[in-house]
């Protein structure tokens, strides 16, 4: 057994190491894992339909997590831990996540590889920006969509008018009143009850995010907070901070890990084995009871590339054949929304990560930084494409092919991607609908995917 | 030393530079001082240039960011050993010199490192404050070393709320005109960064190169740098 004190207790007695040869150390230990299970990327085989990869990039990831630990920047200390502490670890991991309340409830369980159970399906705009007075209707178009079975926060911009500042006292005031706006918005969607993974967006600074957590400002006992891995495969104090307040709290906890290919890890097979990892490290530090994926490519800023697909799709099929984590796949599009690009992107994505036995977080867009540009329609196409995908029995080999097909469609387009259209561009704020355009838009993109191979009259 | 060996060894410090090989880059600084090359463009042709070919190769992810790491390792210790013999007029040869930091209330450097990397690797000498710096700090730090570009970094939205006053604080303490700002990050975009004052805005490492070039080139009056 190891319990969280015993596991936060090695950030105060590891051995000490330089934060910059702890960093030099991953690509290195990536290398060697890659050579000792032979890990080749192949990217004629976007969505590998190899279980013998697959599990050698499970046991490949795992070597490495043993080898390298866990970096705490705030000790400078590596936090190691036994393959016997990670496989209780694995044992005892939530085997599922309720959120919501009422007819509202929604809750998430294991999904295998090929899984016909379609991919519970959580939507945000991932912090992206927003005037102060757009926040509610751009959450709100999340929150309303029939496949949302969680939803969460937009940024904004400027809370009573004035700029949210990390560690000031506006920034409390701005994640309080991030909280109340996201009841209000999942009630003006007629899902008072909806659950909220992430409750804040507005505050980076646990002190601001922690004072927000309250009844008294509509939170649900089961809504929750993610908590971050700062970069590969270190933690910070800060959040984890997070972790010891919503273990006492009751509310739900999952880890978010971002790591980035042609970052420290090197290319797409050492950011796989890297991925991997951090979910030993979600579940150790954090006891996150389900792990949230954004793997992207650093000049892209994107995870629909192809080596990226490639990465999502073996990482969860590593995993849903090897655990039985809760896993889903965080879309990052480099197109903006009301765009064929982001559609195709959106649709690829959710291709590699459902058959792979993930669930589907959607969805950033636009690269998740342009104001205004992101609208609950880029979920729905999301959501939708994963529901069809498990309905249809899609399998990983047909996956593949629509992929390649699919990839045609932008790839050439990746650097340069349009950012789209802004929220009020794209649904009438009156109603809260969707434009005909972006509606036909959708139609035109679901026929040429038709062609391809996906069955939407399943849907 | 002629003209063909001396292009030679250039080659050679292009190549381990490249290669990242600190041992070979080091010898090879000592093998030109002991040959009396100038030392100014044995940075110049052979370790700069050296990493203009990793920036290249990191850009199509040829590289990764270990060897960029690494080269980089590789030609500062080269240049170590070349400093002492860099005669005085090349000494200030900078071609400008750069206070960055990543933003107070962040903690993510990844961006600024790499940057900063690629900024040493171009000729500019850069202060760095490492993360979580307070606008005075930029400031203060870019007094203290009559510095040409201050430049800030932000990965979060609640942090990048920060840099607008870079500009504005400068401008209440009355040194507006003295430094260029330059501002980047995954959340900022161009024109929010010109929107709240910026000089210039980088996408990625390789354009914050550029601009921080053009940058110097207005600061000094147009000549070219």
């Amino acid at each position: 057994m190891i319990g969280f004190w015993d596991v936060i207790g090695r950030s105060e007695s590891g051995p000490l190491v330089k934060e910059k040869e702890f960093d030099l150390r991953v690509g290195r230990v990536a290398r060697q894992m890659i050579e000792k299970y032979d890990i080749k990327y192949d990217p004629q085989n976007v969505i590998p339909a190899d279980d013998g990869l697959a599990d050698r990039v499970y046991q490949a990831g795992l070597d490495l997590f043993l080898e390298l630990g866990i970096y705490c920047r705030d000790t400078g200390r590596l936090m190691k831990f036994t393959r016997d502490e990670v496989q209780w670890a694995l044992k005892h991991a939530a085997a599922t996540v309720t959120y919501g309340q009422g007819r509202d409830m929604a809750t998430m369980t294991y999904r295998a590889v090929e899984d016909r159970k379609p991919p519970f399906c959580i939507m945000t705009p991932v912090g992206a920006p927003v005037a102060e007075e757009r926040f509610v209707p751009m959450v709100q178009s999340y929150a309303q969509e029939p496949l949302a079975q969680t939803f969460s926060s937009a940024f904004s911009q400027t809370v009573h008018g004035r700029p949210i500042k990390s560690g000031t006292p506006q920034e409390v005031e701005a994640a309080i009143w991030n909280v109340i706006k996201l009841r209000e918005a999942a009630r003006a969607a007629g899902r008072p009850q909806i659950g909220i993974h992430n409750l804040v967006s507005n505050a980076e600074r646990t002190d601001a995010i922690l004072a927000a957590v309250q009844a008294d400002f509509g939170v649900q006992p089961n809504d929750g907070l993610c908590i971050a891995a700062t970069a590969e495969l270190k933690i910070d104090y800060e959040r984890v901070k997070k972790t010891v307040f919503l273990r006492q709290s009751g509310h739900n906890k999952y880890g978010l890990y971002g790591p980035l290919v042609g970052g420290y890890a090197g290319g797409p097979q050492a950011t796989a084995l890297v991925h991997i990892a951090h979910h030993f490290l979600g579940l150790l530090a954090f006891e996150a009871q389900w792990h949230c994926g954004f793997p992207l490519h650093i000049h892209h800023g994107c995870n629909t590339t192809r080596e990226l697909l490639w990465l999502v799709s073996l990482t969860a099929q590593a995993l849903s054949r090897n655990t039985r984590l809760l896993i889903t796949a965080n879309t990052f599009a480099a197109a903006g929304p009301c765009t064929e690009m982001v559609a195709y992107e959106i649709v690829a994505h959710a291709l590699a990560a459902t058959v792979a036995g993930a669930d589907l977080d959607l969805a950033a867009v636009a690269r998740n930084r342009h104001p205004e540009h992101a609208t609950g329609m880029e979920a729905r196409i999301g959501a939708e494409a994963g529901h069809l995908i498990a309905r249809q029995g899609v399998t990983r080999e047909q996956a593949n092919e629509i992929v390649k097909q699919i990839l045609t469609q932008y790839e050439d387009q990746l650097a340069d991607a349009p950012i789209g259209k802004r929220l009020d561009e794209c649904y009438r704020l009156e109603t809260l609908e969707p434009t005909q355009a972006y509606l036909e838009l959708y139609e035109q993109v679901k026929e040429k995917l038709g062609k391809f191979g996906l069955d939407y009259s399943l849907l | 030393m002629n003209a063909k060996a001396e292009a030679n060894l250039i080659e050679a410090i292009v190549d381990a530079t490249v290669h990242y090989d600190e041992a070979r880059c080091v010898a090879l600084a000592r093998q030109a001082v002991d040959q009396g090359l100038d030392p100014f463009k044995v940075i110049r042709d052979g370790y700069s240039r050296g990493m203009q070919i990793v920036g290249d190769k990191f850009s199509t992810l040829e590289y990764c960011l270990p060897e960029v790491m690494l080269a980089a390792d590789a030609m500062n210790a080269a240049t170590e050993v070349l400093k002492p013999h860099l005669i005085q007029s090349h000494a200030s040869d900078s071609e400008g010199v750069i206070v960055i930091g990543v933003i107070q209330g962040d903690i993510h450097d990844l961006g600024k490192n790499i940057v900063k990397i690629m900024l040493r690797a171009a000729g500019f000498t850069v202060h760095d404050l490492g993360n979580d710096a307070p606008v005075r700090r930029f400031i203060e730090k870019a007094e203290e070393l009559s510095a040409d570009i201050i430049a800030a970094s932000a990965i979060l939205t609640t942090t990048m709320s920060y840099m607008p006053d870079i500009a504005s604080m400068l401008s209440e303490l009355g040194l507006r005109d003295k430094y260029m700002i330059m501002l980047g990050g995954a959340p900022v975009i161009a024109d929010w960064a010109m929107e709240v004052g910026a000089d210039g805005y980088g996408e990625d490492a390789v354009e914050a190169v550029d601009v921080a070039k053009r940058l110097m080139q207005k600061k000094r009056g147009g000549q070219q740098t």
